[in-house]
């Protein structure tokens, strides 16, 4: 009976995708949704396929970078695996994965499986499925009215993997998680950076964890890398970050992230420190799996950025660079590398407020937009639901109104962006607009333009 | 022209969902009319003369901070009725705004001391109140609509019935999502639950207390700023959540 029902859930889960499939829909959720309803232990069963081992990675920035490159590194080391995709990171989304890539029997095998999961969703997850690996990138205010404040969210976790064997990679940087080891007991591996050129002495403003995990005084730092994440130490208690077994030292970041890891020379098209840490967290997680240093090195360089990851396109001629930004940290890093950038810029926003987008748009005011004034702008062009917040926020960080455009329609905001003076054009977009820009930008890539991937790449 | 001086009360412990908005709206439309402003951050323990301050603000808060701040004002909370009274401007959001009643008590029963300033009480409930919201507001002396987002377990419940409320709720939940009155308003001072920030897309509150910094400091505000694209957002709110 129980054979029975499972083989039931694969094959609706499986025509189902087949259908959406047909219909030109983007089936990554409804197929696993109405497959758990049928067999309820469908994940269970199905990951009992994985040969190897099972590697989670959540945090609130750079999951779905981070897990996108452990999938690239396995799949160059001869691996088989199963990943699932962006935004479909909810245990609907991970069991369409698994119905996708196995067969109809529900029998196909494979090495590893990498899991984007949501902070949020890590407790059912584990429910169902026993990784080896929790990998988390960082804590960041993120979409607080979804699921209230960041330390329920992280204490949820921890009480979460306390009764597992799962190993954890942890970002040592971060101040919130200095003490999942003492409170876990669980055997934890940590990756982190020196120092580097590219660090602060003071902070932005809208950094989270300013108080110590173990006894409540604030913290101070020696220096910050970005956001929250830096070289910290308390006053009262002594906390400071943990030793790192994974250590990122030499950091270049122009034209683009060159840096070591241990004896591991990286170097990658990426831009940005966030970037740099979502490959440091990978290959963290990819030496732990004992993947071989050269094999690393030539996926890290070769891995092409996924939609809104910094995708590149070409449009009358001109590089348009598509981000997507999410929250306060996203944003500034994502201005901070415009600021590097020095070419004349036309620049793009599109805020939505759309449930996946968090209803509250107020992030913005956390997010230090004033650095938009450095980025060499030509026009900027606010668009989306909300354009008229974005449109608010840029004015009050001192740009000129004559240089503020509305256009709320994505499709004229683009087209307006594009028309600009500016040598290139950055669009950047919340994440449900993401995908319709993308359309768009598509739609105007200039059809003779090499494949996306031979475009790809950010300054000579 | 003298320099017009902001205190930002406890803005380490105090600032959620982009309430330090109100100040970056504050001191640029100051500069757009031509007065200098200096922001001062007061933190827990720290010395303020309120002589030297033109307008006071706090920002929300997560309830853990609550007690910290409460244990502090509780120190200063003389001199502030007397500021207050005495009609300085002052902006209380959500937490902060909490604090100038009798007490909060929490879900777990646990009740945690106000200024006790007003007559009003709040009680945490499970389900926040969550969403976007529309007022109307008279504090300028005309009928204006103000927009925002509320997010807070809290209700408030205001037992004084000569206390005016800062709104009358049009669409969302207010201070309990019963009675349709949100915030208090009370000579200069406003509390409110509304994120969003308040001030940027409502330049006619944002106006009010400049008008009351300017005219303590015996200046008449004559020039008029350009709020297009405040407008443009204001509306684009308003349509919204009047067609949700």
């Amino acid at each position: 009976m129980r054979g029975l029902r499972k083989i039931t859930a694969m094959l609706t889960g499986k025509i189902l995708l087949l259908l959406m499939k047909v219909l030109g829909r983007q089936g990554t959720v409804l197929p696993g949704k109405i497959a758990r309803r049928i067999d309820p232990d469908i994940l269970k069963k199905l990951a009992k396929n994985i040969t190897e081992e099972i590697i989670v990675v959540t945090g609130t920035n750079g999951k779905t970078t981070t897990s996108n490159m452990i999938a690239q590194i396995l799949t160059e080391e001869g691996y088989s695996i199963i990943h699932n995709r962006a935004g479909a990171n909810m245990l609907t989304g991970i069991t369409t994965a698994f119905i996708a890539g196995s067969d109809f029997t529900g029998r196909r095998r494979y090495h590893y499986a990498v899991l984007e999961t949501d902070e949020a969703n890590v407790p059912l997850l584990l429910r169902e499925v026993k990784p080896r690996l929790l990998l988390i990138t960082n804590f960041f205010r993120d979409q607080l009215d979804r699921y209230g404040e960041l330390d329920y969210t992280v204490k949820m976790i921890k009480d979460a993997v306390r009764e597992s064997s799962i190993e954890l990679v942890l970002n040592a940087d971060d101040p919130l998680m200095a003490d999942f080891e003492r409170y876990t007991g669980l055997c934890v591996w940590y990756y982190g950076f020196d120092d580097t050129d590219y660090d602060t002495l003071v902070s932005s403003e809208s950094r989270e964890g300013r108080y110590c995990v173990f006894c409540g005084n604030e913290i101070s730092y020696r220096r910050y890398h970005y956001a929250q994440l830096g070289s910290f130490y308390c006053n009262k208690c002594g906390n400071h970050n943990p030793e790192p077994n994974f250590l990122a030292r030499d950091l270049v970041m122009n034209p683009h992230l060159r840096f070591k890891i241990n004896n591991i020379e990286i170097e990658s098209y990426y831009q940005g420190f966030y970037n740099a840490y979502n490959i440091l967290a990978a290959v963290s997680a990819a030496k732990l799996l004992g993947v071989e240093n050269e094999t690393i090195r030539k996926a890290i360089k070769s891995y092409i950025p996924r939609a809104g990851r910094m995708e590149v396109f070409n449009i009358n001629g001109k590089e348009t660079i598509l981000i997507l930004v999410k929250n306060p940290a996203g944003l500034n890093q994502t201005l901070t590398a415009m600021k590097h950038d020095k070419r004349r810029k036309n620049i793009f926003l599109a805020l939505n407020d759309n449930a996946a987008d968090g209803r509250d748009v107020s992030w913005i005011w956390d997010a230090d937009v004033e650095i938009i004034n450095e980025t060499n702008y030509e026009r900027i062009v606010c668009s989306g639901k909300r354009s008229g917040d974005i449109a608010v926020r840029i004015k009050y960080s001192g740009v000129s109104e004559n240089t503020i455009l509305i256009k709320t329609p994505l499709k004229e905001g683009i087209e307006a962006a594009c028309s600009g003076e500016g040598e290139t054009t950055y669009i950047l977009s919340t994440y449900t607009a993401l995908f319709p820009c993308r359309k768009i930008l598509r739609r105007m890539h200039h059809k003779k333009a090499s494949k996306e991937g031979e475009v790809f790449r950010l300054t000579e | 022209m003298g320099e017009i001086k902001i205190a930002h009360m406890y803005p380490d412990l105090m600032n959620l969902y982009g309430d330090r908005g109100n100040l970056i709206c504050l001191s640029q439309r100051l500069k757009w009319y031509g007065f200098n402003c200096k922001i001062t951050p007061v933190s827990l323990g720290e010395d303020l003369d309120f002589n030297d301050i033109d307008f006071i603000f706090m920002g929300g808060g997560s309830d853990r901070e609550q007690d910290l701040i409460y244990r502090d004002l509780w120190k200063r909370a003389d001199r502030l009725w007397i500021e207050i009274e005495e009609g300085m401007p002052m902006l209380a959001i959500c937490g902060a705004y909490q604090l100038l009643g009798k007490y909060y008590q929490a879900l777990d029963g646990k009740i945690m001391q106000g200024l006790s300033f007003f007559d009003f009480y709040t009680e945490g409930e499970e389900k926040r109140l969550i969403g976007n919201i529309i007022l109307e507001a008279e504090v300028t002396g005309e009928k204006v609509t103000v927009v925002g987002f509320e997010n807070h377990g809290g209700r408030t419940y205001l037992n004084d019935s000569a206390i005016e409320p800062f709104g009358k709720v049009i669409k969302g939940y207010g201070n309990n999502g019963y009675d349709k009155t949100e915030g208090i308003f009370y000579k200069n001072l406003i509390g409110t639950y509304l994120h969003g920030p308040l001030l940027p897309k409502n330049p006619d509150i944002a106006d009010f207390f400049i008008k009351v910094i300017l005219m303590r400091k015996g200046i008449k505000l004559d020039k008029k700023l350009d709020n297009t694209i405040e407008n443009f957002a204001h509306e684009q709110v308003k349509k919204m959540i009047l067609a949700g």
